[in-house]
Parts: structure tokens; sequence; C-alpha cells
């Protein structure tokens, strides 16, 4: 049973890490970025080059995936995004056709064959019969300060407070002054970082490939449309939803049939909720 | 209906040019035009539902892949002839795909894209796991009837299957019918404003998508010969199919015919220069080039130059 | 605007491909490999067959022909394998076919061969279910070789393994087997759990299948601690260095051994980061630290002054494809090239190379004839590469040895005895 909680706790903080960048994309820029999985491609790629390839230490490592995603994130949002001026189904397709393009750049630069990062923080402990590698306790306290910190930026900075108010009413929140072009960007920037971020951590749990962009993608988008746009909190719980559903079939019911729960969670919602257990109704 | 005489006879020209081609060109170039026919199929069938209603699916592999695995099961496991399954085949993905998609008609935009990529990604892991004896689990099934030999026959059956299609699609959208389901696109509301029923359109969209995209499936895996999962429920053929009908231009007919071909031939004869995955990097650039620059596609592309060209002497 | 040179400049690169297309189709003995360009497996299959072809035409080519090598990736689809075989037998008229693919793809482009009959080498494949095909109908697979043991003879050995070493030597009783979601896992579950309990003795607790997308292995190990058993069986080859990487950084403490693809590969070490210490598999031979006889040895040496990129050491299919490509040409040169596929074939049939170390046999490329019913499995193999199945491997070499990675990086063949540099060993964190 803890043995379950604390696999369950791990795998969910992953799964937290994974969906914030994208929470804050949904919430804010109100777009479905397709593209948002290649942050974590994109992420663990300039870890593997940095830290592992060059040898950089792994904090630089980090660093160095933060800041690819950042640009990628603001190139995205200057390139495509803002000249399809809110086209949802148009910004969609293109992201979905970006982020095939940067899958077939990583081959083409790194190969086909996958990679596996070493821990970012070596060691493990066994408690309860659960072994914890001390990188993915790291990930899992990390995506819950930064989803925390998160919510209270969001709240309580000039920033955050106009982040809201461009998710909630792009116009409104120009005429009282806010200038929705600085949050975009803003926005944009924080999430690929937070999404590269996240891809380092998710490929030193599993591995380095060049089609890892989709699982994120579709983890980060069943937490979201579950936990409902602009849930900052319900990204966190449901995170924690998914990711213990995962580990309870595996350990209970069948190993293969791992994400399909997920899957019907995510239709369920959608056709019955859309608007998320957790946010508003909109979009 | 607005129809004229010279349309007719573009068509006839289309067709029997069609026809006239594999005497001019190789058995390899042949072999490409079959896999491009299917991808027209597939982007004909995208486009009749998300084209021009608007609602876009990535999830479309779903539907093919109905139609693909009854016919595979059918013949495979139980014998039946093709004539039978295929038919057969096409009414199982209409009436499976409205049963499962039915009550997702009824949200929108980004939400029913999400509920389609969902059903794809859990029908790939059901598929798997469910009654693997009859599906072949992950390995799939190999050894199919084939319904042709030899390129040229092959290519006779994909392209008579892709124009009967286009050319139907074409009268179609000429009714009424069509012209209402692009007003959707442009604007529901408008639509249900003046008096039509909108959820009986879509539905009637999505059942003609059903039925293209389970006739060419089904036949698809009867060319192939063998059918498995990963190749199929695959995000990278919903970008395939989705590409096609955007770059040749959604909402027309011959578009998503024009994009299929272009994209086909383009991943074939960069094979030469870049002969792995690297390849859909030129692909996917000049995708999202051509849509950045214009989301109707080629075919606009094209009417916009020689409308220009018509009105500067 | 630039989108219209753009259109214009593919459309160029278009129509020179077309006359890149003529252009080649005068070359004389064309070689057409399928398989994936991208993948370490793949390239070792390419590389084998470049440096064969390369030494047949520095001595002359097939009959004075020269031969040259066209490529098409399959990028491990399957609807890209059939696209890809169609382009080498169409659009470049290729007279034979080597092949670097995996077990779908193979069985993907199959009804294309049976309809070309171009003359075809799988190197890679061990599915037994084409040799079955063979079986069935020789007339319409006559063109079809596969030169690395298939399936039944890998799994057959390894049950050996089990009963000389899992339970003679560790005395182990149990085992829960841990194996991936794919045709490949299926088939060595299937082919392991039948035999390992009436031949080695060993009690299966469990059978826990897993999909090969599992981001998170720590439920499924634990579920495997909780059987009871004394060791775990893993059948893994897509994304198998997930599973083992994170046995190593869980530290799981029970010992582990079964078929890992990634460890087939001298670049494993690296790829984990270190993180393969301890995992043992089962490898088709010539495997990594398999001690080689002069002539591979020097084409090893040879391959790694020629190539800078990995595999730094081809696999074993590196070798067939080597060795095999250079048997087509000979059975080709006897009967006058390869368009008569049936004549070929016959000719193709009777190869038999034997290359020896230290005065015993080591490896030897030839193939079962068509009525020749192997001893142990009690069954026939036409087409299939020759192999051995009982000590002391005279006949050919073993249809497969185990390797296992040690913890300070080095790696070494720890069965059959005959063949051993290193002995098997559980990992240091597991408390005997």
């Amino acid at each position: 049973m803890l043995q379950v909680l604390i696999q369950g706790l791990l795998l969910s903080g992953l799964y937290a890490l994974i969906a914030v960048g994208f929470t804050l994309i949904f919430s804010v820029g109100r777009v479905l970025n397709l593209a948002y999985g290649a942050y974590l491609l994109i992420g663990g790629y300039a870890y593997f080059y940095f830290a592992q390839t060059l040898g950089m230490p792994k904090f630089a490592g980090v660093l160095m995936a933060g800041i690819f995603g950042c640009v990628l994130g603001l190139l995205k949002f200057q390139l495509i995004v803002k000249p399809l001026k809110g086209n949802h189904v148009a910004i969609e397709i293109s992201t979905l056709i970006l982020a095939v393009f940067l899958q077939s750049t990583v081959i083409f630069v790194f190969g086909d064959s996958s990679k596996i990062l070493l821990p970012i923080i070596p060691g493990v402990e066994r408690v309860a019969g659960a072994a914890i590698p001390f990188s993915n306790l790291f990930a899992a306290i990390a995506s819950w300060i930064i989803l925390l910190s998160l919510w209270w930026f969001v709240r309580s900075t000039h920033m955050g407070r106009a982040m809201q108010a461009v998710s909630m009413d792009a116009k409104g929140a120009a005429i009282s002054g806010v200038d929705a072009n600085r949050v975009n960007m803003f926005t944009w920037g924080l999430s690929g970082a937070l999404g590269a971020i996240a891809g380092v951590f998710f490929a030193s749990y599993t591995q380095l490939y060049p089609g890892m962009w989709v699982a994120p993608l579709i983890i980060a988008v069943a937490v979201v449309i579950v936990g409902g746009i602009g849930s900052i909190i319900g990204t966190l719980i449901v995170a924690h939803i998914v990711g213990f559903l995962e580990i309870l079939t595996s350990a209970y019911i069948a190993p293969e049939l791992r994400g399909v729960f997920t899957m019907l969670l995510i239709i369920v919602i959608l056709v019955w909720r859309p608007s998320g257990l957790f946010g508003r109704e909109e979009l | 209906m607005n129809l004229r005489w010279h349309h007719f006879a573009l068509w006839a020209l289309f067709i029997v040019g069609m026809f006239a081609l594999p005497q001019f060109v190789s058995n390899g170039t042949l072999r490409t035009m079959i896999f491009a026919n299917f991808l027209a199929i597939f982007a004909i069938s995208w486009d009749t539902l998300s084209g021009r209603t608007g609602y876009i699916s990535f999830g479309h592999p779903f539907l093919i892949g109905i139609g693909a695995y009854t016919t595979a099961i059918l013949t495979h496991r139980f014998d039946f002839p093709v004539e039978i399954s295929i038919p057969i085949a096409v009414i199982a993905t209409m009436v499976g795909g409205l049963i499962v998609l039915l009550p997702a008609l009824r949200i929108k935009g980004s939400y029913f894209a999400l509920v389609t990529l969902a059903m794809m990604e859990l029908v790939y892991q059901l598929v798997q796991v469910v009654r693997p004896d009859l599906t072949g689990g992950t390995r799939g099934m190999s050894g199919l009837p084939t319904l042709t030999r030899g390129a040229a026959n092959g290519y006779y059956m994909s392209v008579s299957l892709m124009l009967a299609i286009a050319l139907s699609m074409w009268l179609i959208m000429k009714t009424r019918l069509g012209t209402a389901l692009s007003a959707i696109g442009m604007n529901e509301e408008a639509v249900s404003g003046s008096g039509l029923s909108v959820t009986k359109l879509k539905m009637t969209a999505f059942l003609m998508s059903a039925f293209i995209a389970g006739l060419g499936g089904a036949v698809y895996i009867h060319y192939l010969g063998s059918i498995a999962p990963r190749a199929l429920f695959d995000i990278n053929f919903v970008f395939t199919i989705i590409v096609a009908a955007l770059i040749g231009g959604a909402g027309t007919t011959i578009g998503p015919i024009a994009g299929a071909f272009f994209l086909t031939f383009l991943l074939e004869y960069l094979r030469p220069w870049l002969p792995g995955a690297e390849r859909y990097m030129v692909y996917s650039g000049l995708a999202l080039l051509i849509y950045m620059y214009q989301p109707k596609g080629m075919w606009a592309l094209m009417t916009q130059a020689t409308f220009k060209s018509k009105i500067r002497p | 605007m630039t989108l219209r040179k753009i259109l214009t400049t593919s459309a160029a690169a278009g129509l020179m491909a077309v006359a890149g297309f003529a252009g080649s189709a005068f070359a004389d003995i064309k070689v057409g490999f399928i398989g994936s360009l991208s993948s370490d497996t793949g390239l070792s299959t390419l590389r084998g067959a470049e440096m064969a072809i390369e030494e047949l035409n520095a001595a002359g080519g097939m009959n004075g022909e020269k031969i040259v090598l066209v490529t098409a990736d399959t990028q491990e689809d399957v609807t890209e394998g059939v696209k890809a075989y169609e382009y080498l037998a169409e659009t470049e008229k290729a007279d034979f076919i080597i092949s670097g693919s995996i077990d779908d793809v193979s069985l993907g482009w199959m009804p294309r061969m049976q309809e070309y009959q171009i003359p075809t080498l799988d190197t890679w494949t061990s599915s037994i279910s084409i040799i079955d095909m063979v079986v069935k109908d020789p007339e319409l697979m006559a063109p079809y070789f596969m030169n690395i043991a298939s399936d039944e003879a890998l799994a057959t050995l390894y049950i050996n393994f089990g009963a000389d070493v899992l339970k003679k030597k560790m005395g182990w009783d149990s085992v829960v087997i841990l194996a991936e979601d794919t045709a490949f896992g299926q088939a060595i579950t299937g082919l392991v759990t039948e035999a390992i309990s009436p031949v080695a003795g060993i009690e299966v607790k469990d059978t826990i299948v897993y999909d090969v997308g599992t981001v998170d292995f720590a439920p499924i190990f634990s579920k495997a601690q909780a059987t009871g058993a004394d060791f775990i069986y893993q059948v893994s080859s897509v994304n198998s260095q997930v599973i083992s990487s994170q046995y190593v950084k869980l530290q799981v403490p029970m010992p582990m051994t079964g078929v890992n693809v990634s460890a087939l590969g001298m670049e494993y070490w690296e790829d984990t980061g270190g993180a393969g210490g301890g995992i043992s598999t089962l490898s088709p031979v010539p495997s990594v630290g398999f001690k080689l006889d002069p002539v591979s040895a020097d084409f090893v040496k040879r391959y790694q002054a020629k190539y800078t990129s990995r595999p730094k050491m081809p696999h074993f299919n590196g070798f067939n494809a080597y060795y095999g490509l250079k048997q087509a040409m000979a059975a080709a040169a006897e009967v006058g090239g390869f368009k008569d596929a049936k004549k070929w074939s016959k000719a193709m049939e009777k190869q038999d190379l034997v290359l020896k170390l230290d005065g015993k046999m080591s490896l030897r490329y030839g193939f079962w004839g068509k009525d020749e019913v192997e001893p142990v499995t009690k069954r026939t193999y036409p087409h299939n590469a020759r192999f051995d199945l009982t000590a002391p491997y005279d006949d050919a070499q073993p249809s497969m040895v185990v390797v296992q990675w040690k913890e300070d990086g080095s790696v070494g063949v720890v069965y059959p005895f005959e063949f051993a540099t290193t002995e098997f060993t559980v990992p240091s964190w597991i408390k005997k």
C-alpha cells in the first residue's frame, strides 16, 4: 500500500511538472499548443548535448535546456501564434506541423536511436519495498514548488494579475492598460522553459528519442483538460489522479492497460463537462 | 446547382489524363501514385468533415482503422470474400464512428479535436490488448488477400476509387447540402438561425466522411496486404492526412488531391538525398511555410495567381 | 515571392531525381538495401553489405559486372517498409535485396517479395512465422533466405542456459516473466513458458506483460518482486534500454536476465550512461564480447577504420550481411546472375562457409536443407541459417550466446561454456 503511494506520488509529480507549462499557455494564451511536447524533446536533447556530450555541469545543462525552451517558446509565439491572430484551428494545425518539423530536425542532428540520460541526482533509497531514486524525488518536489509558486505568482504579482486579465478578456485587459503582447511573450517564454526542464526530467526517467514529444503531450492534454483551463491547483490535483490511475492499473489490473483509463477519462470529461473538473466555462 | 459545362469538360480531361498515365510513366512512379491516391482519399474524407464544417478531427485514423480492421478480421479470421467484407467494413465504420463520436459532435473547436485525438490513442491501446487472437495484437496481421497484383492494376484500382469519390463529393458539394456544410464552417449560429438543423447537417458530413474513410481504409489494407496498429493509429499518419488536405486547399475537392500528390511525390523524390526520416524536415518545413503564408493552400495560391494575371494585361 | 521560388526549386529537384534514376539504371548489378537507416542495427546490415560490395568490386565484381548499392529506409514502419520494397523493385529495379528489417516490417513487405520474386536475404528478422511460410510454400518463397537463426532456435538454446546456469549453478527454481507487448515479446514468451518448466525445471510464477511506452517501471518491478520468484526473465526489444536502465537506477533487489535487444551493441554502456551493469541478454552470434575468428576479426578491424560514427562495432547482422552478400554473389556468379530466381535459389542453398578459430569451427554460414530435420526441435528450417543446439557445437555455431555487461563496463559471453569469456554473476546490490 505504502509502496503504491510512494510510486504514485513520484510519477504524479513528474506528470504535474510536464503539465505546468501547458496549463500556462492554455489558460493565458488560450491556444492548444500541440508543439508543447517539442519543448520536452528540445530540452532533453539540449541537456544531453551540453551535459553529457560536452561534459558541462548538470546544472548548466538544465539551464541550457531551459534557455533553449524559452527561446523556442518566444519564436513560436512571434512567428506562428501572433501572425495567426487567435485562429485556434490554424494554431493547432501549425503547431502540429512544427512538432513534426522539430522531431525530424532532431533525427537529422542526433540520429534516430534512443539515448539514456544519466540521473540528474544519482542515488536511490528504499522505503517499504519502494525504490525512491533521488532524481525522481527531486522532480516531484520541484513540480509542487513550481506549481504552488506559479499559483502564488498569478494571484499576487503585477505580472500574474496581468496574465489573468489577458486570459479572461484580452480586449478588456488592453483597455485597462495591460500590454497583452508583453504578457504573452512572458507566458510563452516561461512555458517553453518549464516544458524543456520537464523534458530533462522526463527523459532521465525514461529515455531520449525523437518521438518522445507525443507521450508527454498527451499527458499534458489529459491533465489540463480534466483539470480545466485556468486552474493551476486543478492541474496539480489531476496530475495526481492521472499518475495514481496509471500506477494502480499497473499494480492491480494489468500493466498493458496503463494508458487506457487516462484516455477514457479525457473522453468522458470532454463530452460530459468540457470545462473540466475545476475550470471555468469558456473557450 | 451551380454547374457549368466547362466543369465537366475539366473533369473529363482530368479523368482521361489520370487513366492514360500508366502509358507514360514507369512502374516505380505508378507505385508512388497508388499511395498518393490513397492519401488523397483519406484527405478528401478528412476534408468532408473538417475542411468544410470546421470540426477538426485529429483522430481520423480511428475511422480508417475501423474499416481496415473490420475487413482484415473478416477475411483473415473468418474467410469472408473481399466483396462482402468491404461493404460490411464501410457500414461498420459509419455505425461505429457515429456511436462513438456522436456525443462529441456537440462540443466545439479545440475540444472536438482533442476528443478525436484521445479516441485514436484509446483505440490504439485497446486494439493491442482486447482479443489479440482476432486483431493480431501489436503485430497486426499479414498475408491478407490483395485485390490486385502489379503496379498498373493497383494504379487503375486506386485511381478509379479516388476519382469516383472525388467526383461524387464534388457533385454533392455543389448541392444545397454542400453550401450548408461550408456555412457551418463559417458561422454555425447563422446556419441554425436560418432554420436548418445543424445537428443533422453535421451528422451527414460525419457519415459521408466515415463512408469514405471506411471504404478507403478497407481497400488500402487489401492493397498493402498487411495491417499493423503502429502504422495506422499514429500521430504522424494524422499529420500526413491533415497536411495533404490543407496544403492542397481545404474546403475544395481538387485541393486534397493536389496536396496528396504533391506531398507523396515530394517525399519520394527526396529519397536519393535524404534517405531517412530527415526527409520529413523538408516536408514539414515546406508545409509550415505554405500554411503560414496561405492557410487556404496551394489551390488558393494558384487561383490567386491566375486571377491576378487575368486582371493585369 | 519566395514561396514560388520554393515550389520551382522543389519541382526542379523532382526532375533531377527522375534524371538521377534514369542515369543509375545502367548500372550492372544492383543491390538494394531495405532497413532502418538511422538505427544501429539497420546501419550494421548496410555497412556489412557496403564492405562486401567494395571487396567484390575490387576483385572484379560479379562475373565482371560492377556491383552498386542503393538504399531505401523503412523507418521501422510497416507501411514505409512496403513503399521501400516497391521503390527498390520498381524504381531502382534491384537485382538482389538485402534486408535489415525488424520482424513486423519483413512480414509487411513479404507479399511484395512473393510478387516480384527478387532474391532477398534477411539478416535481422528471426521470425519463425516467415520460415513457416518457406515450409508451406517453397515455390513462392524460393528467392527468400534468412541467415540468422530463427526464434525457435534462440529460445531452445536459452532454455539450456536456464538448466545449466540459472538452475544448476545459481540454484534458482522459479521465474517471473516480464515481457513487452509486441510480436517478438509474444513469440519468445510463448516458447520460453512452454519449455522452461519441463526442460529446465524452473517454475513460471507469473507472466507480466508491459506496454512498450511505459514511463515508469517501478510498479512493475514491485509486482514482479511480490510473486516471490527467484529471478526475472525479461523479453524486451523495443525501448529495452528503458526497462534495463530503470532496473539499474532503482537497484531492484532481484536478479534479471533474458532478452534485451539494446544490450546487443557496443554502445550500450555509453547509451545508458553506465546504467547497464549486471544486464544480461541472449544474442545471436557473433555477439559483443564474442571471440572472433581471424577473418571476422579482420572484417571488424577494417570496419572500424572505415566508419567513424556509431555503431562502432557491427552487430551480428553486420556479419550476416557481409558474409551473406558474398554468398549471394557467389551463387549468382554460378548461375549467371539473379535473373532466374529459382536457379539462384538452388545455388544459394548450397553456399557454405566455415570460419575456424584455433583449428576449431567458430562460425558457419550455411543454410538448412529443405528436408533436413533439426534433431532437438524436431522440425525443418529451410532457407534459415544453419545452427547447432547441442554441445560441443561442431556442426555450426550455437543459435545464440548469453552475454552479460559487468558493472565496470566490460562485457563478455557467459554461455555456452565452450564460448564463455566470463562468468554469470548477479549485480552487487543484490544480497545473496
